[in-house]
């Protein structure tokens, strides 16, 4: 029984490995040869598997790809929730850790993640936001969103504004990949200083909002 | 290159920039404009200086500084402004420390927490460009470390560039010459180098060694980058606090000599001027030692300016021989610079009705200037306005200018009586 068990947890983690590998080397791929230019096939000979053990784990390497955005995403929202400092901290510095905390994931996928942004806007593609797997990370991520905007300015009345925030922070958050994206300063530090002056902005007008 | 999106959004970014900007030009327009009416009341410059006070604090950032240097050096600012803006630098509200964390990875390789056996997240001092947090290194030192906000040279860019272009009118008129605004944005640039402010502590802790009651801090510089600066914790007390504590008589006469001393050690001596003395950075001892903080703002003169100014310190002839004239216009012929006949009698008449009250040029026995009078800050004010509307304004001395004001400032404050000639005659 006890073997057995332990049989189960082991190839659960042989397969948590594969996965691993398959997403490792199709990022770095993505990232050197261009999402377009990368197959499967490529995907499988630098993770070392075969060809067919890939579909096994993802349909197609679009799918890598949000798996990719998934992790990104829960990584950042778990800094936040982790971060014991940041529990009192006001809504800016929270949204502010969330972004940064992505960015940071995405850094070293720079070149991928604008090719990703131009294939997003393609209307049929998986990555888009009309795909049901891509609407279903935005909800969650916005969730997250609309929990940080609740516990840090309670609602009292409603207004507009309120109701369309998470709405508006996604929009206001493709324009920063946008923004960082294209900052050629060193360290990036333009897109740093955009991000704390927009929050700060952006948070004190939705407390105005909601007084 | 950069793509259409990006250039439009980082158009849009500098667009929100210049509105800020623009916001604190406008109210200091406003209130520049109620400033020159009649005399109005004292609680209605305090009220409109807090105001300003507050608006520029909401903005922080570089147009900040800008407003402090224009304000202090143009004078045209009645001293209880002044008195809002000096404490500007030291009640900027902090930055967050997540921003800080940032900050500190991207330049010394890792979080705070990592980096220093203790960080103190909340900033016990801001300013317009950066923020200076308590620490402890792994040595077990106890340091001060200051830290710049992301992106703050582009943000000068900006603030300058339109500022550059609402003065376009002062300009022409020469009320405002294009190269002191050069030299404004110099000197604020070379700010946020924090490689070049350890730099200058180094400087003036070789040549300030021979003032036993000046202390300077030490820069770690396994801890520092040209953006975070980390240096040995400085003792003593703030102004408000040393005052608070009711300092004697005696003591409070002793420290401003010593300020007064350090100042002029400096200008005649060193030649070169920590050129941001506002009482902020300075820390006060109860033994009469100051301790210097913040060495971005230094100014190294020209040899020929310094000893124009040993000429014409105490000079003990009229100032309206003609040896006096000669003096000023050969000065300013050096310099590259017009002396109008109206800047000359401006800058007679500061000489006057300022520099001979404060240096008599022959002291009595124990002459003591008392800087606890307000009389002679508006005197100072006075003339300097004058000399701004006379376009007598150098290059040269618009840090000096500020230095000057900054320890005026400080030694009202502390209500000194200081022997000004005897002090300034040692090192002329």
């Amino acid at each position: 029984m006890a073997t057995r068990r332990r049989s189960i947890g082991r190839r659960a983690q042989n397969k948590q490995e594969i996965r691993r590998r398959i997403v490792k080397a199709a990022l770095s791929l993505f990232q050197s040869k261009g999402f377009d230019a990368t197959t499967t096939k490529a995907i499988a000979r630098k993770a070392g598997i075969a060809e067919g053990t890939v579909f096994n784990y993802f349909k197609t390497k679009e799918d890598i790809a949000l798996h990719f955005f998934e992790q990104e995403v829960d990584q950042a929202m778990a800094a936040v929730r982790n971060n014991p400092r940041l529990r009192k901290a006001p809504l800016e510095e929270k949204l502010f850790a969330l972004l940064n905390s992505q960015l940071e994931y995405l850094a070293p996928y720079e070149r991928f993640i604008g090719a990703a942004l131009i294939h997003a806007l393609k209307p049929a593609s998986p990555l888009g936001p009309f795909s049901h797997r891509a609407q279903e990370l935005r909800h969650r991520y916005l969730g997250f969103v609309e929990e940080l905007i609740e516990e840090s300015i309670p609602k009292r009345k409603q207004s507009p504004l309120t109701f369309f925030a998470p709405e508006v922070f996604w929009i206001y958050y493709l324009g920063a990949l946008l923004y960082w994206l294209h900052d050629s300063s060193e360290g990036k530090q333009n897109t740093t200083a955009f991000l704390d002056r927009s929050l700060t902005i952006g948070a004190s007008v939705l407390r105005q909002a909601r007084r | 290159m950069r793509s259409p999106a990006g250039r439009a959004l980082s158009i849009a970014s500098m667009g929100a920039g210049i509105a800020g900007s623009y916001i604190g030009y406008v109210l200091q327009r406003a209130f520049l404009g109620q400033a020159r009416g009649e005399a109005k009341l004292k609680s209605t410059h305090t009220r409109a200086a807090r105001r300003m006070r507050e608006t520029m604090q909401a903005l922080h950032g570089p147009v900040m500084k800008l407003g402090q240097t224009l304000s202090l050096h143009t004078a045209v600012l009645p001293e209880e402004t002044l008195a809002e803006l000096a404490s500007l630098q030291m009640q900027a509200p902090g930055r967050h420390p997540s921003l800080v964390s940032v900050q500190i990875k991207r330049n010394l390789g890792g979080e705070p927490e990592d980096i220093f056996s203790d960080f103190t997240p909340k900033p016990f001092a801001a300013a317009s460009l950066g923020q200076v947090h308590h620490a402890v290194t792994r040595e077990g030192e106890r340091v001060a470390v200051k830290i710049q906000y992301p992106g703050i040279q582009e943000a000068i860019a900006h603030d300058f560039k339109l500022f550059r272009t609402v003065s376009k009118p002062a300009q022409a008129s020469g009320h405002i010459p294009k190269a002191a605004i050069d030299e404004i944005e110099k000197q604020i640039l070379d700010e946020t180098d924090y490689r070049r402010e350890a730099g200058n502590i180094e400087f003036f802790a070789r040549q300030l060694a021979s003032l036993p009651f000046v202390k300077v801090p030490c820069v770690l510089h396994a801890y520092s980058s040209d953006k975070v600066l980390t240096m040995s914790l400085m003792p003593g007390r703030h102004l408000d606090d040393f005052l608070a504590a009711r300092p004697s008589k005696k003591l409070r006469d002793q420290l401003g000599a010593n300020l007064f001393e350090l100042f002029y050690f400096q200008l005649l001596k060193v030649e070169a001027l920590h050129a941001d003395p506002h009482w902020g950075n300075y820390l006060f001892g109860d033994d009469g030692g100051i301790g210097m903080v913040d060495f971005g703002c230094v100014k190294y003169l020209e040899k020929e300016s310094v000893d124009y100014l040993r000429s014409a310190f105490l000079y003990p002839g009229s100032t309206h021989s003609e040896e006096f004239g000669l003096k000023i216009e050969d000065h300013y012929r050096r310099t590259g610079q017009k002396l109008l006949p109206s800047t000359r009698r401006a800058l007679i008449r500061f000489a006057d009705n300022f520099y001979r009250k404060v240096y008599p040029p022959e002291p009595g026995k124990h002459q003591r200037f008392d800087f606890g009078d307000k009389k002679f800050l508006n005197d100072y004010l006075r003339e300097s306005k004058n000399l701004l509307r006379a376009k007598g304004v150098m290059t040269e001395y618009i840090f000096m200018a500020r230095a000057e004001i900054g320890l005026y400032q400080t030694l009202n404050r502390l209500q000194a009586r200081v022997p000004t000639s005897d002090i300034v005659r040692k090192y002329l």
